[in-house]
């Protein structure tokens, strides 16, 4: 085993601080979701000089836009992003849509839109969930009927995140009935304002905002999809792992804890400051723990993704799982350090550390995308502990609560 | 960033595993509960002939110059196996002091013995007062004193949960000499012969019902000053040194047995009809076995990126303590969550294994630091660390904006100069 990092990666991750400490303005605050033009124009233009060098999609090779980096850099890579507190308005095209054409799109698609992802000039939205299907992926019922060369879509997808001016959609729509529902499943790709599509904006508790797309008769070439027909389910699942091995997370946390270690310091209640009261002690030291254990375990997904290039069923990391669990109860701690000054958001003179305790906590409470805990959880019983699952078939109360909704 | 073992460790953790599956199953754990030792002779000198005993001692002295990585792979299966011997406390806690501060004479002497499995040695720390506040496993928690007397030295005092106790030839002591300033500058260590008249062991009943931990009366003891281990004043150093190797071994043995315990309840959430089926259908059983499992596996990677940090040397005494913290913590957790998934077949003592795992688990946690003992080493490293870093660009002035400003309705602003891809 070997915990650290080469030399070679160590100054590869001191370009990439430089990079950011230069571009970055002084006052820069990554907590703050781009609400507005303004803010989103600011870091579309830290997007497109990151992609300008090939930081955007590092891992991808030369010819996409990419550096060609190994795994571990990209993990380096990420790590440096989340210090600086980066939040590229198009994660979604370079950590969903992009490995996905990578993965199974035609060299004609390659060729056009990776480069358009690591340059940093797009965003994407990644249109999957519907109203039901969110958990139940497979349950799409977006249409994508064929006619002649093209594919006419309708449906609704919900709580599509990734800010509020796509350029792209990544779409999945139903093109068979088939039993099961996910063999006919099928991926397309084409600009966001083909005729057709609506976007509607669903404001969320965390600050930033979530979108309803809307499909009435958008016709599309055939050119636009994305692998096979009917494959669908199985590229996503497969692009899914990419969201799973992300170093970034502990390194945002642990910056946060600094900030968090030196306000204890500074803010006094009774006259002794906050650092001295035991079970804050206490608290501090349990998150960094957390923290630290987060970060090991999203280096070792890293890790086995070099090794081994794909993960397999067995191979399912518990990044996700620390993720969630560490969100329950790291917030929640770190407001009750603040007592009644919790409550206070960003904008009031009395809120503490700009509010960013607050919203933080608010933004955690919507961390489900990708799987909720509950989902994750079954999955590690069911393809990793070899647990059982109960067929609906078998369960009469399942059974008559679908006939009923029939 | 490698998560593998090293093929010489992958050797040394199969062959270890049937090893001890033969030579130290669940019915010798239990024999050795009521040896009045608390080891089993036999399967010492087994260890002894394996080389277990020298891994990290070098070549000079019979040892095969391993690293604290690998006395952790091992220290993994003893766990698992609950193997019932005074590896950490002869080797590790006792053996690298020695090694690290120890005269010349004293390491020819002893190291080679202790590696062929013939000098068994305890460690005399912990104190009746210390153990309450937290500070047993400081510094700050060393009262009995050894004070000269022409080329003695005379200890007073006792000792309390002075492990393997009984088994040992000497023991190690851990002694003031001088009072005022800092509280590591005034002790020192001493080799004192079990047999001497002077000394008295007295086992404790625990929480295990075996006979490992003891009150140590020390009782004005002379010990001729060559028994000194390390400089006069100067026994904190290496001693501490040893102690986080400790710590960072009982983890690794608590991880082994967490795993363990936690297979247990998967195959047996598996087999255990209930209601015409397994109960591992039902999805708060399979919560208890996640929990148990993301629990193990989570601390094994903070316990080995510690031994890593410690076989290279570098200064890791935060990553000791988060180590520790975490597995006193984690594994409790996975052995409760174990309990409610075996139920009845997990709290029979006289056939369940489970027990076993779960009462050396207490005795484990509170060893060499418990959980609050950790947290506090960890925030105090924590009080030290560096501001974040701040960017150097000018600054913008349009981070402020209240987060409530509604965004206008969605309009077509892609950079239309490119033409249409399709």
């Amino acid at each position: 085993m070997e915990f650290g990092f080469t030399e070679e990666q160590e100054k590869l991750r001191e370009e990439l601080m430089e990079f950011f400490r230069k571009e970055l303005p002084e006052d820069v605050d990554g907590g703050v979701p781009a609400v507005n033009k303004e803010l989103q124009d600011f870091w579309l233009d830290i997007q497109k000089k990151a992609g300008a060098k090939g930081y955007l999609a590092p891992g991808w090779p030369k010819e996409s836009g990419g550096l060609g980096y190994s795994h571990t850099e990209v993990g380096i890579a990420n790590e440096v992003n989340a210090y600086w507190g980066v939040s590229w308005p198009d994660s979604i095209g370079l950590h969903i849509c992009g490995p996905g054409i990578h993965l199974f799109g035609t060299d004609e698609q390659k060729k056009r839109l990776l480069p358009e992802i690591s340059s940093g000039r797009n965003v994407w939205f990644e249109c999957f969930t519907e109203p039901d299907a969110g958990t139940d992926e497979a349950n799409q019922q977006t249409r994508a009927v064929k006619d002649g060369d093209y594919y006419v879509l309708n449906g609704q997808k919900i709580y599509i995140t990734g800010g509020f001016r796509p350029d792209w959609l990544y779409v999945e729509a139903r093109t068979a009935d088939t039993i099961p529902k996910h063999r006919g499943l099928t991926l397309f790709a084409f600009p966001a304002d083909t005729p057709g599509v609506s976007i509607k904006t669903l404001p969320c508790m965390g600050g930033y905002r979530a979108n309803e797309v809307f499909f009435d008769d958008v016709r599309v070439h055939k050119d636009t999809m994305v692998g096979q027909e009917n494959q669908g389910f199985y590229h996503v699942m497969q692009t899914f792992e990419f969201e799973r091995s992300n170093t970034g997370g502990a390194v945002s946390a642990r910056r946060r804890l600094q900030s968090l270690v030196k306000f204890c310091k500074e803010e006094k209640r009774n006259g002794k400051p906050l650092i001295e009261n035991p079970e804050i002690r206490k608290k501090l030291a349990l998150m960094a723990i957390d923290t630290e254990v987060l970060r090991l375990a999203a280096w070792r997904t890293c890790w086995r993704f070099a090794e081994r290039k794909r993960l397999g069923p067995l191979d399912f990391d518990l990044t996700g799982f620390f993720v969630r669990a560490n969100a329950e109860t790291h917030p929640t701690w770190q407001l009750e350090f603040l007592g009644d000054y919790a409550q206070l958001r960003h904008g009031s003179k009395w809120a503490k550390l700009k509010g960013s305790l607050d919203r933080q906590w608010r933004m955690t409470r919507s961390y489900h995308y990708a799987g909720t805990t509950e989902v994750m959880k079954l999955v590690i019983a069911g393809r990793v502990l070899g647990l059982p699952r109960i067929p609906a078939k078998l369960n009469p109360t399942i059974m008559q609560a679908l006939q009923e909704k029939k | 960033m490698d998560f593998s073992l090293s093929e010489e460790q992958q050797m040394l953790k199969t062959s270890a595993r049937d090893f001890l599956e033969t030579e130290c199953p669940e019915d010798v754990v239990r024999k050795v509960e009521d040896e009045d030792k608390a080891y089993s002779p036999e399967l010492w000198k087994k260890i002894a002939d394996l080389g277990w005993l020298g891994l990290v001692y070098p070549e000079e002295y019979d040892g095969s110059e391993g690293s604290v990585m690998d006395l952790a792979v091992l220290f993994e299966e003893l766990g698992r196996a609950m193997c019932p011997c005074p590896f950490l406390s002869t080797v590790v806690l006792c053996g690298l002091p020695i090694l690290e501060a120890g005269s010349d004479a004293q390491k020819k002497d002893m190291l080679p013995k202790i590696v062929n499995g013939d000098l068994i040695l305890s460690l005399a720390m912990t104190e009746p007062e210390a153990c309450w506040d937290g500070k047993g496993w400081d510094a700050e928690g060393i009262t009995v004193k050894a004070t000269a007397d022409g080329d003695n030295y005379v200890i007073d005092g006792t000792k309390l949960f002075v492990w393997d106790a009984t088994a040992a030839d000497q023991f190690l002591v851990v002694a003031r000499t001088k009072d005022g300033g800092a509280a590591e500058d005034g002790i020192t260590l001493f080799l004192v012969d079990a047999k001497d008249p002077k000394v008295s062991c007295t086992v404790l009943r625990t929480t295990v019902g075996d006979k490992r931990q003891a009150e140590v009366v020390f009782d004005k003891v002379k010990v001729p000053k060559a028994n000194m281990v390390g400089p006069l004043n100067g026994g904190w150093a290496p001693l501490y040194k040893a102690l986080k190797v400790g710590m960072i071994l009982i983890s690794a043995e608590m991880v082994g047995a967490g795993e363990h315990a936690t297979e247990m309840s998967v195959d047996y959430a598996k087999t255990r009809i209930q209601f015409d089926m397994p109960i591992g259908i039902n999805q708060w059983v399979q919560e208890h076995c996640v929990w148990g499992f993301a629990n193990v596996e989570g601390t094994r990677t903070v316990v080995f990126e510690a031994a890593w940090m410690l076989s290279e040397g570098m200064p890791c005494d935060f990553e000791v303590s988060m180590a520790k913290a975490r597995a006193n913590e984690a594994i409790s957790e996975a052995f409760w969550r174990a309990h409610q998934v075996l139920a009845g077949v997990g709290f029979t003592t006289q056939d369940g294994v489970l027990p076993l795992y779960t009462k050396r688990g207490l005795c484990q946690k509170i060893y060499l630091g418990d959980t609050d003992f950790h947290l506090e080493k960890v925030c105090q490293a924590m009080e030290k660390w560096p501001e974040p870093e701040k960017p150097q660009g000018k600054a913008l002035g349009i981070f402020d904006v209240p987060e409530d400003v509604q965004v206008p309705v969605w309009d077509v602003w892609r950079d239309q100069t490119k033409g249409k891809l399709w």
